[in-house]
């Protein structure tokens, strides 16, 4: 098969899509159906279209003829039915396709205005589209069935029996060889050829009856007809090898590509439940087993979401109340003040008191002018001393009932 | 008992739950026996060394989620209030209490009364009850088999746990009281239980019951190693088991020296279980011989589990999620990774409206399909999101993952060449 080099091409705006790297891929393998076409006819290796776009023209053409009924088209109106391609790539399918003689003047002279289309063509097109489809499988069915229909034909000749099952040998043994080729090759072209083994077991049967018919129509054929077994066993081998592989291959879910999107849809909408289940039949499962720990149970019943209990707030007033904030007198000196008058209080005249005639016998207020003594003791500034002796009365009566034995003094 | 037979019956607890004994039926190596009076009993594996699935926390592995942890745990420190009611004993069987009080203790936890806590609390009753950790039985509640498997030393806590738990304010006046309930289901049981209620509780329920035996079966593999490997070699056993996805080989000792790994999956094999690689991650999953003779035991062989295999319409959902979230993106193109785990959600509205199930299943189906781990849940904005194939997909064995998509092929496209060889290849085996 002759190797195609795309030449470089010039990207228009040819449709709507995006070019993207899938894009190119899909191209690529429509050209290459192409080439392989009509690679018995072409004259030289480039000769096939390089962009897929190109074969979309002359179709658009086509459907322009055959609308156009007995007047033709002129160029204009051609070029109006392809105005969604660039004018270059009209100008250039349109003289390719003059050349061919696919489109024709409708009077082969000079200046001539108006054209017609070929019906050849048209059908070939056709041929094209379907061969594009699946890679000739549908051709091969039909291919089958008229050869079945001509040697059961009485006015068939032996000659053409011969020829016919001449060439369907060939076809079968050129499609086997392709097919061990991808066995043995890379598992990822066998799964992209996948489709040229879908409807294998159908072709193989049908080939098996025009087999049939030659042989007991002419049974002097005999040596051609079991070339042509041989070759039906050959297919049919190599193409049940071939799908052998791909399942052998399978990993774990590859093989699932080949199956379209379309077939997993139907197969999802309309498979009853009982063949969605059968598919894990057989299947073993863990059944839910999940832990609960002691501290994690701890844990949850902790973060239970409790809601905020209900706790009326306190009535304010709508007057503005600013608080006993202002009554409070900050300044450095005010502890000091208050601190002095107090000493003086309980010193009167005299220059040292005794702690258990002033405190009295409620110790609740003794207790705040015993802190605030202290308080008067541990500043250096002021004047006043805390004095304590050794001595302890224990008095039950007594409020308090332990006594320690203090005296503030003035300081000297 | 065979090591097979054993290793079968681990497997079988595993997929079916805590496994029925017969009256005087000893149970499986490895198992502990909960005996009831009558001595018929259940059996539930136990563990090496003490560990429980706990151990996963220590190694900052992520266990099976559970489904809505809080409030299922808090509905179980409820039931545990309830049939707990003798602290001095230990937990399981503890003593039947009736839904409604269960029900109230719950309510006076959370302090919420509306209708939508009940059906919560209805809802973790039930996947509790699912998963064994509880027996729900005709307006009655049971501590379920696994109960048992708390470790002693965590009975303390949940001692405490019971004991600050409030009790619930009641009427001074039911209708009927608890113990009459109790008494009347218990009488009972005789009566064909409701379709929702597979359980039959035998005779003797709640009437008591002691735990026997429980020392895994491992002292062999383990007893040739040093403390350190041996801790090593339970770690990696309770992580390959119980962990929600495969874990790095790195992490572990067990799973990154071939020695142990090799004790390790001997370990397995006494459970009926299995390494399984994904690179380098290892998990665990069923052993393929295991599976096959789990598989073959068909609905009547089966000895009496909790569960039971998954029903029609839980298979049916599975099923389709497999071709929305796999079959269908491979198809396209968009799966690169050869794994029936996938980022592609099967969209519910897809499920509900195209296909031949009915709602109400497909939607009990979800629920249970959910709770085992088969499915997850994917939530995107209000209407998107679906369900992918759950964490358990990581734990079929490369041969179940080829049945798998060979079943897929044969029921999808039974008539394609490829279904002929997958067929063709089976028969020749």
């Amino acid at each position: 098969m002759p190797r195609v080099s795309v030449r470089s091409r010039t990207l228009e705006p040819v449709s709507e899509q995006p070019l993207t790297l899938d894009s190119v891929l899909t191209d690529e393998a429509v050209l290459s159906t192409y080439r392989r076409m009509f690679a018995a006819l072409a004259r030289d290796s480039g000769a096939v279209v390089d962009d897929p776009a190109l074969v979309d023209i002359a179709e658009t053409l086509f459907a322009a003829f055959a609308e156009a009924g007995e007047e033709w088209l002129t160029h204009e109106q051609m070029r109006f039915a392809c105005r969604a391609y660039p004018t270059d790539q009209f100008d250039n399918r349109l003289r390719v396709l003059k050349g061919l003689g696919a489109i024709r003047e409708v009077f082969p002279k000079p200046n001539q205005l108006r054209y017609r289309a070929s019906f050849t063509s048209v059908v070939g097109l056709m041929f094209i589209r379907r061969m594009m489809d699946d890679g000739g499988q549908s051709e091969m069915h039909r291919l089958l069935a008229l050869e079945d229909l001509n040697v059961a034909d009485p006015r068939t000749t032996m000659e053409e029996a011969r020829q016919s099952a001449l060439n369907l040998a060939r076809a079968f043994r050129l499609w086997a060889l392709e097919l061990i080729t991808l066995t043995t090759g890379t598992i990822e072209e066998l799964r992209e050829q996948a489709p040229k083994l879908w409807g294998t077991e159908e072709i193989a049967r049908r080939a098996q009856s025009l087999h049939g018919t030659i042989l007991t129509r002419w049974p002097e054929l005999d040596r051609v007809c079991t070339d042509l077994r041989a070759a039906i066993y050959a297919y049919s081998d190599a193409s049940r090898r071939a799908a052998g592989r791909l399942a052998d291959s399978a990993g774990t879910t590859r093989n699932l590509t080949l199956l379209p999107t379309e077939t997993w849809r139907t197969f999802a909408q309309t498979a009853s439940r009982e063949r969605l289940a059968a598919v894990l039949d057989g299947f073993v499962f863990d059944a839910p087993a999940p832990w609960h720990d002691p501290a994690a149970i701890a844990r949850a019943v902790d973060e239970a979401p409790r809601p905020a209990p209900a706790q009326p707030t306190p009535p304010r007033s709508t007057l503005p109340d600013p608080g006993p904030e202002s009554s409070l007198d900050s300044s450095p000196s005010a502890a000091l003040e208050r601190l002095t008058q107090m000493a003086e209080s309980l010193l009167g005249d005299a220059s040292r008191v005794a702690l258990a005639d002033v405190l009295g016998s409620d110790w609740v207020a003794a207790r705040r002018v015993l802190a605030d003594l202290t308080t008067v003791d541990l500043r250096p500034e002021l004047p006043y001393r805390l004095v304590w002796s050794d001595g302890l009365s224990v008095d039950p009566d007594r409020e308090p009932a332990w006594l320690s034995h203090g005296y503030l003094e003035r300081a000297s | 008992m065979t090591a097979r037979q054993s290793a079968v019956a681990h497997a079988l607890v595993r997929a079916y739950g805590p496994a029925r004994l017969g009256a005087g039926v000893p149970a499986p190596p490895g198992m502990a026996r909960l005996t009831r009076p009558d001595s018929t009993g259940e059996a539930l594996p136990v563990w090496p060394d003490g560990a429980t699935p706990s151990l996963l926390e220590e190694h900052q592995v992520t266990p099976v989620p559970v489904e809505r942890s809080g409030e299922t745990r808090r509905v179980l420190a409820a039931v545990l209030k309830c049939c707990w009611t003798d602290l001095s004993v230990d937990p399981w069987p503890g003593d039947p209490a009736p839904v409604e009080l269960v029900l109230d203790t719950y309510r006076e936890l959370i302090g919420r009364t509306d209708d939508l806590m009940r059906n919560w609390a209805r809802g973790a009753l039930r996947r509790l009850h699912d998963s064994a950790w509880i027996v729900l039985d005709d307006g009655v509640v049971l501590l379920g088999p696994r109960c048992a498997l708390w470790p002693v030393e965590a009975h303390a806590q949940l001692q405490e746990l019971v004991r600050r738990l409030p009790e619930p304010e009641r009427a001074e006046l039911t209708v009927v009281g608890d113990a009459d309930i109790v008494a009347a289901a218990r009488s009972g049981t005789s009566d064909p239980p409701p379709d929702d209620m597979v359980e039959i509780v035998p005779e003797s329920a709640g009437g008591g019951g002691r735990v026997e035996g429980g020392a895994a079966e491992f002292d062999d593999l383990l007893g040739g190693y040093d403390e350190r490997r041996r801790a090593e070699l339970v770690a990696a056993f309770m992580v390959v088991e119980h962990a929600a996805e495969p874990v790095q080989e790195a992490r572990f000792a067990a799973l990154r020296d071939p020695a142990l790994r090799h004790t390790l999956g001997e370990m397995l094999a006494r459970r009926g279980r299995t390494l399984i690689q994904h690179r380098d991650r290892w998990t665990s999953g069923y052993d393929d011989g295991v599976a096959a003779a789990i598989g073959a035991l068909g609905a009547d062989g089966l000895p009496e589990t909790a569960r039971g295999p998954l029903g029609v319409s839980e298979r049916a959902v599975l099923t389709l999620v497999l071709v929305h979230s796999v079959a269908i993106p491979r198809a396209e193109g968009l799966l690169p990774e050869d794994s029936w785990l996938s980022p592609h959600p099967t969209p519910v509205e897809e499920l509900r409206r195209h296909t031949q199930l009915p709602i109400g299943e497909l939607e009990s189906a979800l629920r249970s399909l959910r709770h085992a781990g088969l499915l997850g849940q994917v939530k995107a904005g209000e209407e998107a999101g679906g369900y992918v194939p759950g964490p358990q997909f990581h734990r079929l064995t490369p041969a179940a993952r080829r049945r798998l998509q060979e079943e897929l092929i044969l029921a999808a496209g039974p008539n394609t060449p490829l279904a002929a060889a997958v067929l063709a290849r089976r028969s020749a085996r």
